[in-house]
């Protein structure tokens, strides 16, 4: 091994340090009793203490907060990327008039100004403050990049496939939902992916539009459990690894895919 | 513009296209837009008060004597932590990118646990840093009393901005590496040979290969990590709060004087509106200042 590679290993070994430990601290925090925590914080586990768990799991209500998130996220993420395919499809085929114009919005799309508080206005005055449908609908707004990175995609897609469709007598909308789901693919889960991360670990428009603690994403239920468990440090650790696990899995499934969408909203923005 | 339109009637595409267009319209663009109306108001966040035209009394406000010390320290935070965040993490993803661009062992490894902390989360994020931080048992405090020292850590008004600086681009990196990556492989490998035939050393392959290809990847990052950092405030919200001098950003200071409850229920949201009026522009004109510079720059190399 030369040397050039001897320290290339050495300085991935000194950023992977800075990723890991904190993980891993995290891991050996939860395991201990508080009181082990104080006595040696650093030192590994002596006395597992994997009730921690259990504890964090019933006094932060994590179950109930859990679910929130998940209807939250899956909701709003899949309205939205059907969003994003409904618009996204003709401009970039030209069967909508006015190509450049809807060109510019989806572009303005990704640089509206913070709109907190019109928005809280807004479901205050259609009287939808406080409850779960108009938290979804300004999460599903939220589309950001989607219309581009779905308008990209479908050039790679021959138009010959929409006049050959067509010739068959298949129609507009069977076209968009029956064929153009598959086609499309690998932008769409993009699309959802990206909408999901941001929807997933929302905790600001949440704060100001549910003030209802039982509504609260599994995020925003953490952040009153750190609030209410200050310095029990080891039940804050298992709660945090709790709130983070479904999301561990879930990237090492998908991590590819992540990478992926990343570059796309990325380039595209 | 294609001018067949293949499906026959036209008139379901365009139901489908508003249909899709109406939700974004009313839920994100039209709040926008009313951000500019609204910040000539004195609306409040309690509903049935009645509204007064106020014009431009925010935004004198604004920049009124009781004020402009809070702003402009708003606005101060805001660009040490915009600015330190975008050099240091290109500077820092870029050798990251290099770095596991290589042939080494577990590169895939390494790309994916650098990325890891995108989808966690600020609260999450927030957690880890403040337990790795705590002032009285934790890795942090270890290594200040290795020097024979103590520390707040996020409490100490000197060192907390830096410390959210750091977390920053703990969590942000991974996708700057990413788009590098992408970048760094997009370069043809003839070009690298080709060099290396003409004698050429590391330093002046990277100086005189990868850097000017890599141009496009600068300037979407840096553009990116601009307009993003402009903008942000979950994370220093969860790690420091919201009414902390030390922290205070102009997006937490919307968020803060909109919702925080400094001047209760009767607080005016309209001002709070004002401010992210004054952010916007600020964002527009840094922005465009910053992409005329990149694009100008890619040109030349």
């Amino acid at each position: 091994m030369t040397t050039g590679r001897i320290l290339s290993y050495f300085a991935v070994a000194v950023v992977m340090v800075f990723y890991l430990f904190p993980l891993v601290f995290l891991l050996n925090t939860a395991l201990k009793s508080n009181a082990e925590f104080f006595s040696n914080p650093l030192g590994v586990v002596q006395h597992l203490a994997i009730g921690n768990f259990g504890t964090a799991w019933t006094r932060g209500n994590f179950g109930a907060y859990m679910l929130n998130s998940i209807v939250y996220t899956a909701v709003a993420a899949s309205l939205g990327t059907l969003i994003s395919l409904l618009v996204g499809f003709p401009v970039s085929r030209g069967y909508m008039k006015h190509t450049k114009i809807w060109y510019g919005l989806f572009v303005a799309l990704l640089f509206l100004p913070n709109a907190l508080v019109t928005q809280f206005q807004l479901i205050l005055h259609i009287n939808l403050y406080g409850s779960q449908l108009g938290y979804i609908l300004i999460m599903t707004a939220g589309i950001g990049v989607g219309p581009l990175l779905v308008s990209g995609y479908v050039k790679s897609i021959p138009v010959e496939l929409d006049e050959a469709a067509a010739l068959d007598g298949v129609g507009y909308l069977r076209y968009v939902f029956g064929f153009l789901p598959s086609l499309l693919k690998p932008v769409l889960s993009t699309v959802f992916i990206l909408q999901a991360i941001g929807v997933w670990n929302d905790i600001i428009l949440a704060t100001i539009l549910l003030p209802d603690q039982s509504k609260s994403p599994v995020t925003l239920g953490l952040f009153a459990f750190q609030g209410t468990y200050t310095s029990q440090w080891s039940l804050l650790a298992a709660a945090t690894i709790i709130v983070a696990l479904p999301l561990m899995v879930a990237y090492i499934f998908l991590q590819r895919y992540l990478v992926a969408s990343v570059i796309g909203g990325a380039v595209k923005g | 513009m294609s001018a067949n339109f293949v499906f026959g009637r036209r008139s379901t595409v365009r139901a489908s296209f508003f249909l899709g267009l109406l939700p974004v319209v009313v839920f994100a663009i039209l709040p926008a837009a009313a951000v500019f109306v609204v910040a000539m108001t004195d609306i409040r966040s309690l509903p049935f008060l009645p509204v007064h035209w106020v014009w431009f009394q925010n935004y004198e406000t604004f920049f009124s004597a009781a004020q402009i010390g809070y702003n402009l320290n708003a606005l101060k935070n805001t660009f040490v932590f915009a600015f330190a965040v975008t050099i240091v993490q290109n500077i820092l993803a870029l050798l990251i990118a290099v770095l596991l661009n290589q042939k080494l062992r577990g590169t895939t490894f390494y790309r994916s646990v650098v990325f890891f902390p995108t989808i966690l989360g600020v609260t999450v994020i927030g957690l880890i840093w403040t337990l790795m931080f705590n002032p009285t048992a934790s890795p942090g405090a270890a290594i200040w009393h290795l020097f024979g020292s103590s520390s707040a850590f996020f409490g100490d008004p000197n060192i907390s901005l830096y410390l959210v600086i750091f977390v920053q681009i703990w969590a942000g990196i991974g996708v700057a590496v990413v788009i590098y990556l992408a970048g760094l492989q997009a370069i043809p490998n003839e070009l690298y040979e080709v060099a290396n035939i003409d004698g050429a050393s590391s330093w002046q392959k990277l100086r005189l290969v990868t850097y000017p290809l890599l141009a496009p990847s600068v300037t979407a990052n840096v553009l990116l990590c601009i307009v993003g950092s402009l903008q942000s405030y979950q994370l220093i919200y969860v790690l420091t709060g919201l009414n902390n001098n030390a922290t205070q950003v102009l997006s937490l200071a919307i968020f803060a004087q909109g919702f925080g409850g400094a001047g209760g229920s009767s607080q005016s949201q309209g001002y709070a509106a004002a401010i992210s009026v004054v952010q916007f522009i600020m964002v527009s004109v840094i922005s465009l200042i910053v992409m005329a510079y990149l694009r100008g720059r890619e040109r030349k190399l």
